[in-house]
């Protein structure tokens, strides 16, 4: 009932001064069919990068499991503050859904995003879970883990990472301190390519990418994977050990998942995480996710993805504090 | 080898060769009318690419940017009027002889000039670019950063307008490049709270705005003026004794145009002016320059078509652009999710292969086109102003908008045009505030990566080989007009005189 003023007013916003009269005249008890019209995924990447691909592979099969179209906002800048803000200054009807990664929960963990707080993320499902991998150059004196990390105790190692503040960089803060090792001095890129390429030419000592991120160049033997920060082995990298496996508790990876802010409406939500899921069980997402090293498994629904992003938030706000980037 | 037979195989797909017969079309036109140039076009058209594959996206822009650098000599010789700054010393020599009812022979010698220039720039592509991009590996931070600065050093030369200008408004596009999230502290600069800027000054709206927006708001006011045309009875292509007369001026424009082109910053315009000078000094008949000089027409024509595979050169081996145009170029690439530097030789040699076939191919259209059609696209020039430029300015709100579907993109884009406006109307040249704004980014952070690299020492900038050369190359580049006048004994520098384009 209380979706009622919410509807009317988008329809009157849209025009569809028609189909309110059209809906009044159904009565009270009728429900309004959702989703009927298109759905708008927002997201902070822009046209072509990966998470931007992340929700158009999703969109190919979601139309015919939601019976909607879908369409891609791309809205950059702030580091996801931009789409947060434009997603918040949409009506909360669950036709704009957003496709966040570490980099909004950051961002509002810093309090960057305006209105939107952390509480007002409601997950409903995740999309990818790519875990980090600790690499070298092929020139690196380092064959094992073991030898790494023996070596990182007394010798400061460089690392790459995108950005200061972003998910690597925590990565390797978190990695150093359970490992015990001297304090990592940390050289921010633009992206992983030119980590890899660095790695490769041997100005950097190592790095934490996604598997995909160096595949070419793993196979080429160029660059060695050393650990995987997975609670389980990669298939991807059936030879590499998992932190775990060498007593580190370490798990970390770039995960992507759709969210709406609070205020949607509960049976929209269940009707989204339904179609979602069932959208990214089909063949062409689980192909996407398996042609980038990740297993079928990265998809899950609501109650999951929801306890994931409270976990983040919790660590977050410490890791974030003890690299002195929020006070 | 696979690669490169699966690439020129692109040619056998009716789809591909009409991708590339429109993107010829559409840059001799563009390049015809003065104001268009191919740099703007590419910007303007670089939404719809988006649509396409990114081989066929590439080679659409590729296709353009060949071609244009041909039509400007049209409206050069017929109407005295560069229709793309890089024909703008094809004209001190191309409209003479149109004057003197040469028009025929002139656009026959600009068209053959340019389709040599433009094949031999593109073969050393094939071969250099691969080889760059092998060395690609030894390019770390200090690398680029070398890289960088010996671009900056050849700022002065970069425009149309004299040197002191070119470097204020290189230094203007270098303190642009500081807008944004620092890379390396994570503090926003100058974003004055709009989130969309975080990520600096987007490179299409700026440059859409300095170049379309601005020469609207510059065309708003002039009256329409009907240009007084040269009779172009037929085409003629160029005699035997032409050939002979001009293949000194040929060859050389050739390989000055091409090395040129692969300096970072410097593109055709530069390349066209510098091979002018040179054509000039070399040649048996300097007197004729200025008033109807065929070697004249033919030295600029081969070198700005030389530039352009050139430039490409940078841009695909390392992801730096050559020139404005591949800069956008550039952005294509990453807009479609292709990522240039060295990792595309190893992972999509096709795409490569594709891109220089492409561009093997806009250079055999357009001599058709300009041996057959040169009389059409001279017409190009009477478009009603009240028709044309409303339609640029649709295209340009369009261009802006839609890689990041942002208002603010929009704003910037008109506010630019508002700077290039005042900016041209002091005589000061785009060109070098677009490299500013490329070469600033890429100097700061590289620097810094450098230095965390070296453990802040920076005197381990010199042990590493390539930087020390860079920077050789850079100190020589500077010195050079000192040294030349010191070798020549003061003889007159053959410089023309400078056109405010």
């Amino acid at each position: 009932m209380s979706t009622y003023p919410k509807i009317m007013r988008t329809a009157s916003r849209l025009g569809l001064g028609a189909a309110v009269a059209l809906l009044l005249a159904g009565g009270a008890g009728a429900q309004e069919k959702f989703p009927s019209k298109p759905i708008e995924v927002v997201t902070h990447a822009g046209v072509g990068g990966g998470t931007d691909l992340t929700a158009r592979m999703m969109m190919v099969q979601a139309p015919a499991a939601l019976g909607a179209e879908f369409v891609v906002a791309n809205k950059t800048g702030g580091s996801g503050s931009a789409s947060l803000g434009y997603a918040n200054s949409r009506p909360k009807d669950g036709y704009t859904i957003m496709l966040i990664t570490q980099t909004h929960l950051l961002t509002l963990l810093q309090g960057k995003a305006g209105a939107v707080q952390p509480g007002d993320l409601i997950g409903l499902a995740r999309a990818t879970e790519d875990p980090q991998v600790l690499m070298v150059g092929a020139k690196s004196p380092y064959k094992t883990a073991q030898d790494f990390i023996e070596a990182s105790k007394t010798k400061p190692m460089k690392y790459g990472t995108t950005q200061l503040g972003s998910v690597d960089h925590l990565a390797v803060a978190g990695f150093a301190t359970k490992a015990g090792l001297a304090k990592p001095v940390v050289v921010p890129f633009r992206g992983g390519g030119d980590i890899v390429v660095n790695l490769v030419g041997g100005n950097l000592d190592a790095a934490l990418l996604n598997y995909a991120e160096a595949e070419s160049q793993i196979k080429a033997g160029e660059v060695r994977p050393l650990l995987v920060f997975a609670p389980t082995k990669m298939d991807s990298l059936p030879q590499t050990p998992t932190a775990t496996e060498i007593g580190i508790p370490a798990v970390y990876s770039t995960t992507r998942g759709f969210a709406v802010l609070k205020g949607t409406p509960e049976d929209r939500i269940k009707v989204l995480e339904d179609g979602l899921i069932k959208a990214m069980q089909g063949k062409l997402f689980q192909d996407y996710l398996k042609s980038s090293g990740q297993s079928g498994g990265s998809v899950v629904g609501r109650a999951a993805w929801q306890a994931q992003i409270d976990e983040f938030f919790s660590t977050g706000k410490e890791a974030l504090a003890s690299l002195g980037i929020t006070k | 080898m696979d690669a490169f037979i699966a690439g020129m195989a692109i040619l056998t797909d009716p789809y591909m060769v009409g991708i590339i017969l429109a993107g010829t079309v559409v840059g001799v036109v563009v390049g015809a009318l003065p104001g268009l140039s191919g740099s703007t076009t590419a910007a303007l058209l670089l939404p719809i690419t988006i649509t396409m594959t990114p081989v066929a996206g590439i080679a659409f822009l590729g296709a353009i940017y060949c071609a244009a650098n041909f039509g400007g000599s049209i409206t050069a010789i017929l109407i005295n009027t560069p229709g793309d700054p890089s024909a703008s010393a094809t004209a001190y020599d191309g409209y003479p002889m149109a004057r003197n009812g040469e028009a025929g022979r002139a656009l026959g010698i600009s068209t053959i000039a340019s389709a040599i220039g433009g094949i031999f720039s593109v073969f050393v592509l094939i071969v250099a670019a691969p080889l760059l991009a092998k060395a690609a590996y030894s390019f770390g931070p200090p690398e680029y950063f070398a890289l960088a600065i010996f671009g900056l050093s050849m700022l002065a030369a970069v425009g149309a307008s004299a040197g002191i200008r070119n470097l204020i408004m290189g230094a203007f596009g270098v303190l642009l490049a500081t807008v944004g999230l620092d890379l390396m502290t994570g503090v926003e600069r100058f974003t004055f709270g709009v989130a969309e800027l975080s990520e600096g000054l987007e490179l299409v709206p700026v440059l859409t705005g300095l170049f379309a927006i601005s020469e609207l708001l510059v065309q708003a006011g002039r009256l329409q003026i009907v240009p007084e045309r040269m009779g172009l009875t037929a085409m003629r292509l160029p005699s035997m004794a032409d050939y002979r007369k001009c293949a000194k001026a040929i060859g050389l424009s050739s390989v000055l145009g091409t090395f040129i082109g692969i300096l970072p910053a410097l593109g055709a315009t530069t390349a066209a002016l510098i091979s002018y000078n040179e054509t000039k000094r070399w040649s048996k008949y300097k007197d004729e320059f200025g008033k109807g000089s065929i070697e004249g027409v033919a030295g600029p024509e081969a070198a700005n078509n030389a530039a352009v595979g050139g430039s490409m050169v940078p841009t695909l081996a390392l992801g730096i652009p050559g020139s404005a145009t591949t800069a956008i170029i550039l952005a294509g690439l990453i807009v479609q999710g292709v990522r240039p530097g060295p990792h595309l030789f190893n992972e999509q040699p096709t795409l490569l292969y594709a891109v220089f076939a492409s561009m093997l191919a806009a250079n055999l259209i357009y001599i058709v086109l300009g041996l057959f059609g040169a009389k059409l696209f001279a017409r190009i020039t009477l478009i009603p102003d009240a028709i044309l430029w409303p339609g640029v300015l649709i295209f340009a709100i369009i261009g802006a908008y839609g890689p990041n579907q942002s208002l603010v993109d929009v704003w910037v884009m008109l506010g630019f045009g508002v700077i290039g406006y005042v900016m041209r109307r002091y005589g000061f040249s785009p060109a070098p505030l677009v490299m500013g704004l490329v070469l600033g980014k890429l100097v700061e952070e590289t620097l810094k990566q450098s230095l965390l690299i070296f453990d802040q020492n920076w005197l381990l900038f010199f042990t590493r080989p390539i930087v020390l050369t860079l920077f050789v190359v850079t100190m020589l580049g500077l010195c050079a007009p000192w040294l030349a006048r010191a070798i020549r004994g003061g003889a007159k520098s053959a410089r023309p005189p400078a056109d405010a384009r």
